[in-house]
């Protein structure tokens, strides 16, 4: 998968690069809206990570370009922008996901994976890992071919783990994936060990092997050991 | 006790008139009848020098009889002696009125062919008396009536001079600082107003801009925060992931991640509050409270599980208030949230929506709340603790550009929050 970052601030680039740059994932960055446009005319990108504020420009010109070249990229903003008439304006012109700083790199990357699903598997959005099999359009979890009882919820806490898998995923992070909208105000993070707790529980009486690692003062972890 | 303007003018005018009345009265009733009086004596004397000089030479001892006889108010009398001329008052009896009546009389020496006589000339007073109660309620009625003008030209005169006055304090008292409207004053004729009407608009033009200038720096200033904290963010999420963290660090960046997202919250409120000052979210519609609550239920039910925490329910079905969406969701939000957080273990909360009123009552500490600066920006009941203190003034702002009212009560161990639509 080839990933394209156009973020002006060096810092976050650099960390966010080196986050996703895993396994089959590629990062590219460039920090200026001209590069980013060459880039974009050169080659094919799986998904666009775009800043709107840029020292040569507007992250929104960038976006018309990429639908004026009739361009499939699936493109995430990532702004400090946060009002709710800039959002629809990027979804206007054509973003599929926005992303409001500050963001965890570990939902940034789960927006990725979820969005490429959704480019390049029609209709058939299916998550495996080893003997889980994950179904996000039907929102079933099969264990070794078993169909397992799932609240919403906890499918997203398992593609989210699943998505980061190796990273250390902070109780945090967790909590505000978890809680969407209401993150801004929460500021208990304690029903995050509960829900870590039923799935885990779930999984392991459904025959699948631990992937849920406890990382002591930091979280947690999806291990293939 | 306060009074209004045109209230003192007036009383202090009735005092002094009342004042002036009750003086001048018998200063005049005594003046007047001193006046008759003298009047009268001058009348009397001039009698007298008329008797002595025309009368008296003419006369001689068998006229007096005569004279006597003719003359009621004219009396000569045989004396001893020579004496001074006294005018002094006295009464007689008038046989006609049947009553006794005052009068000024003379009694004089005088020589008629050579022989002394006393000479006594009396005039009735009762006619002063009347004369003197006339005048007075002349007077009377006279100072009343330019009383009553004085009084009502004055009322009117003051209403429409102070007219402009009123108006401004009126514009004053419905002027906000937080709303965006501007004071508009007309000029007037009266210099005085003129100057205040001047004054105070310039005063409310510098806090207007100071106001402004506040709240523009509050929002930039979390709107530039926010990049900053989003390198710190991946920085720490970076860091986690690397494999040779000790025990210790690990300890270290657990803390930096609840501070960041910490930080992250207060940012996000004040922007939120922010930009409900500047009126973004001013556009409403018609909501189901309702569904409100019942929407994101679960979720809270979830937070109220780590404090084993039971939530009652009572609330009318389709009870619509008119408000923003997104606000209407923060609002319960930060209701429930407020609630679950101050509660105690094993707790209860119960929330009552009906008759215009949305209440969340929740167990908690076992003393009433300070109300004082309850709703203010960062006021917490216990400082110690990591919420941001913004909760409550989110709440008190989102009722306060609906017009709805906040309360809050202790009772029976329950602290409720009451909104009033």
């Amino acid at each position: 998968m080839k990933l394209l970052l156009i973020e002006d601030e060096k810092e976050l680039a650099l960390s966010i690069q080196k986050y996703l740059t895993h396994k089959d994932f590629v990062c590219e960055w460039v920090y200026k809206k001209q590069d980013a446009i060459e880039k974009i005319s050169m080659y094919e990108y799986d998904c666009i990570l775009l800043d709107l504020m840029l020292p040569d420009g507007n992250g929104f010109e960038i976006l018309k370009e990429i639908k004026d070249q009739n361009k499939s990229e699936g493109i995430i903003i990532i702004s400090a922008k946060e009002t709710l008439e800039t959002k629809i304006e990027g979804f206007r012109i054509g973003a599929d996901d926005y992303l409001t700083k500050p963001f965890h790199l570990s939902e940034l990357l789960v927006r990725i994976q979820a969005l490429i699903r959704r480019k390049n598997f029609n209709g058939n959005n299916i998550v495996v890992f080893n003997e889980i099999n994950i179904d996000i359009l039907s929102k079933t979890v099969r264990v070794n071919n078993k169909l397992i009882d799932t609240t919403k919820k906890e499918i997203d806490l398992l593609l989210y783990l699943i998505g980061n898998e190796n990273r250390v995923l902070s109780k945090s992070a967790i909590a505000e994936h978890l809680s969407g909208d209401m993150a801004d105000m929460l500021d208990n993070h304690d029903f995050v060990y509960a829900h870590i707790k039923n799935l885990k529980k779930k999984l392991n009486e459904a025959g699948s092997r631990d992937y849920i690692k406890s990382v002591y003062g930091l979280g947690y972890k999806w291990k293939n050991d | 006790m306060t009074k209004n303007l045109l209230h003192t003018t007036l009383s202090v005018y009735l005092l002094y008139s009342l004042l002036i009345l009750l003086i001048a009265a018998p200063v005049l009733y005594f003046a007047t009848q001193q006046l008759y009086l003298q009047e009268a004596d001058d009348t009397l004397l001039l009698h007298k020098k008329e008797f002595i000089q025309y009368v008296a030479p003419t006369m001689d001892k068998e006229d007096i009889g005569a004279w006597n006889k003719f003359n009621r108010n004219r009396k000569i009398y045989p004396a001893e002696s020579l004496q001074n001329d006294s005018i002094y008052n006295t009464t007689y009896y008038d046989t006609l009125d049947a009553e006794l009546e005052p009068y000024r009389e003379l009694k004089a020496s005088v020589t008629i062919q050579d022989r002394i006589y006393t000479y006594t000339s009396k005039i009735n007073l009762v006619e002063s008396e009347d004369i003197i109660k006339s005048i007075g309620l002349l007077f009377f009625i006279t100072i009343s009536v330019l009383l009553a003008g004085l009084f009502f030209i004055t009322k009117r005169l003051s209403l429409s001079l102070w007219k402009p006055f009123y108006k401004i304090l009126q514009q004053i008292e419905t002027f906000e600082i937080d709303k965006t409207q501007t004071l508009q004053f007309t000029p007037g004729r009266i210099e005085e107003f003129n100057r205040l009407r001047i004054s105070i608009q310039k005063l409310i033009e510098r806090n207007t801009s100071i106001y402004a200038t506040q709240k523009e720096f509050i929002e930039n200033a979390a709107h530039e925060l926010q990049t900053p904290l989003a390198v710190f963010q991946a920085k720490i999420d970076s860091l986690m992931q690397r494999t040779d963290v000790t025990q210790g660090q690990s300890e270290i960046l657990d803390s930096l991640n609840t501070a960041v997202a910490r930080f992250n919250r207060l940012n996000k409120n004040l922007l939120l509050l922010s930009k409900m000052e500047n009126a973004v979210y001013s556009d409403k519609i018609t909501i189901s409270l309702t569904n409100y609550i019942h929407k994101n239920l679960d979720f809270f039910k979830e937070q109220a599980n780590a404090k084993n925490i039971h939530i009652k329910i009572d609330i009318e079905k389709n009870m619509g208030i008119k408000l923003n969406p997104i606000l209407a969701d923060i609002l319960i939000s930060n209701l429930f949230l407020n609630a679950i957080k101050h509660n105690i273990q094993d707790g209860e909360i119960i929330i009552s929506a009906k008759k215009g009123n949305l209440k969340f009552s929740n167990s908690g500490q076992a003393m009433p709340l300070k109300q004082e600066h309850l709703f203010n920006r960062f006021s917490k009941v216990n400082p110690s603790e990591d919420g941001t203190g913004l909760g409550l003034s989110i709440i008190k702002k989102i009722a306060d550009i609906n017009h709805f009212k906040v309360s809050y009560h202790y009772t029976s161990n329950l602290h409720s929050f009451t909104i009033t639509f």
